[in-house]
């Protein structure tokens, strides 16, 4: 599953990365790599951004950008 | 050793939002200049301040999380510190996001600047619960570890300290991050091709460069393309 589908409230580990890229980029110097934790502190259906909370911050990105990485529930 | 009064040149870097410009500003006051980096729209604020005789110069590098070659400012923080060669390097690190700021402070290393760390929001860090032994990370990175709240001006007198003695230690600190055992023996392989070539081994930190090299940087790939084809 992706990140995007994660609901409100809910946690999940990072299986990989998919995006390429300047924001692939961007997201590993953020710490997005393979076994770190994120949880999602606001994800409404369409409406962008969607916010995650990893390694202690916050950090937005679109549904799209979310859809580019895939994670497992913990 | 009798010195003369010299003009050294220190770099600011950081990532966005650790408190760059307000340890910028703590250090330079009302000194500043504001122009462009060389063909480009992005701001280039550089700043003076004297200090027992020496000239500090200090040029705000574009706040970035990394120092690929994805993005201009990332671009141009790289080439300021591979061609302007700064004396020294003030690396600001939000203390309250130490581990994504530290990948920056990494990719400084291994560029091998002469680091000085400014650990800053030292205060919201402390509010947060967080302890952070300085002595110990300043033992790990082999570097000087300054304690600063930019904006409540704590830490300046250090932080000139530390610059004016750090532009005297020229010896490179030997830092090295380990890749690992799949990893290291193409590094090891890459750094001997590169440090064959004279005029990229007097030109790039080496280890870097191969760094680079594997992470497919378009910037690096050219430099070596550039030296290789003549
Ligand atoms: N609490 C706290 N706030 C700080 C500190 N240093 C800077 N700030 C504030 O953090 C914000 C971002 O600082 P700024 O210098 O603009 O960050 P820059 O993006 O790195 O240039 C500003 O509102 C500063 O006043 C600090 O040590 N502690
Ligand atoms: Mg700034």
């Amino acid at each position: 599953m992706t990140l995007d589908e994660i609901k409100l409230g809910e946690e999940c580990r990072i299986v990989r990365q998919n995006l390429g890229g300047a924001t692939g980029q961007r997201l590993m110097d953020m710490g997005f790599i393979p076994g770190t934790k994120v949880k999602v502190v606001r994800n409404a259906p369409l409406i962008d951004p969607v916010d995650l909370l990893i390694r202690g911050y916050h950090v937005s990105l679109r549904h799209h950008e979310a859809r580019g990485v895939e994670v497992e529930r913990t | 050793m009798n010195d003369p009064r010299r003009e050294i040149t220190v770099a600011v870097a950081g990532q966005p939002n650790s408190g760059k410009s307000t340890i910028f500003n703590m250090l330079t006051g009302a000194r500043q200049h504001v122009a462009n980096y060389p063909g480009v729209t992005i701001e280039k604020r550089s700043g003076k301040y004297s200090y027992k005789g020496d000239t500090v110069i200090l040029v705000d590098l574009p706040g970035t999380y990394s120092l690929t070659s994805y993005s201009q400012e990332e671009r141009i923080a790289t080439d300021f510190l591979l061609y302007e060669k700064p004396a020294v390097v003030l690396d600001i690190i939000d203390a309250s996001n130490l581990e994504r700021n530290l990948y920056l402070t990494f990719q400084l290393q291994e560029m091998g600047m002469p680091l000085i760390i400014a650990l800053n929001m030292m205060d919201v860090a402390e509010a947060r619960g967080l302890r952070i032994d300085t002595q110990k990370l300043s033992e790990l990175l082999k570097v000087p570890v300054i304690v600063t709240v930019g904006n409540k001006g704590k830490g300046k007198e250090e932080l000139k300290t530390a610059i004016i003695n750090a532009r005297r230690n020229t010896e490179n600190n030997n830092f090295r991050i380990d890749y690992g055992e799949k990893l290291e023996p193409i590094l090891s392989l890459l750094e001997k091709r590169l440090s064959e070539d004279l005029k990229i081994s007097l030109s790039y930190p080496v280890r870097w460069l191969a760094v680079k090299l594997m992470e497919n940087d378009s910037v690096a790939r050219r430099l070596v393309e550039k030296a290789f084809s003549k």
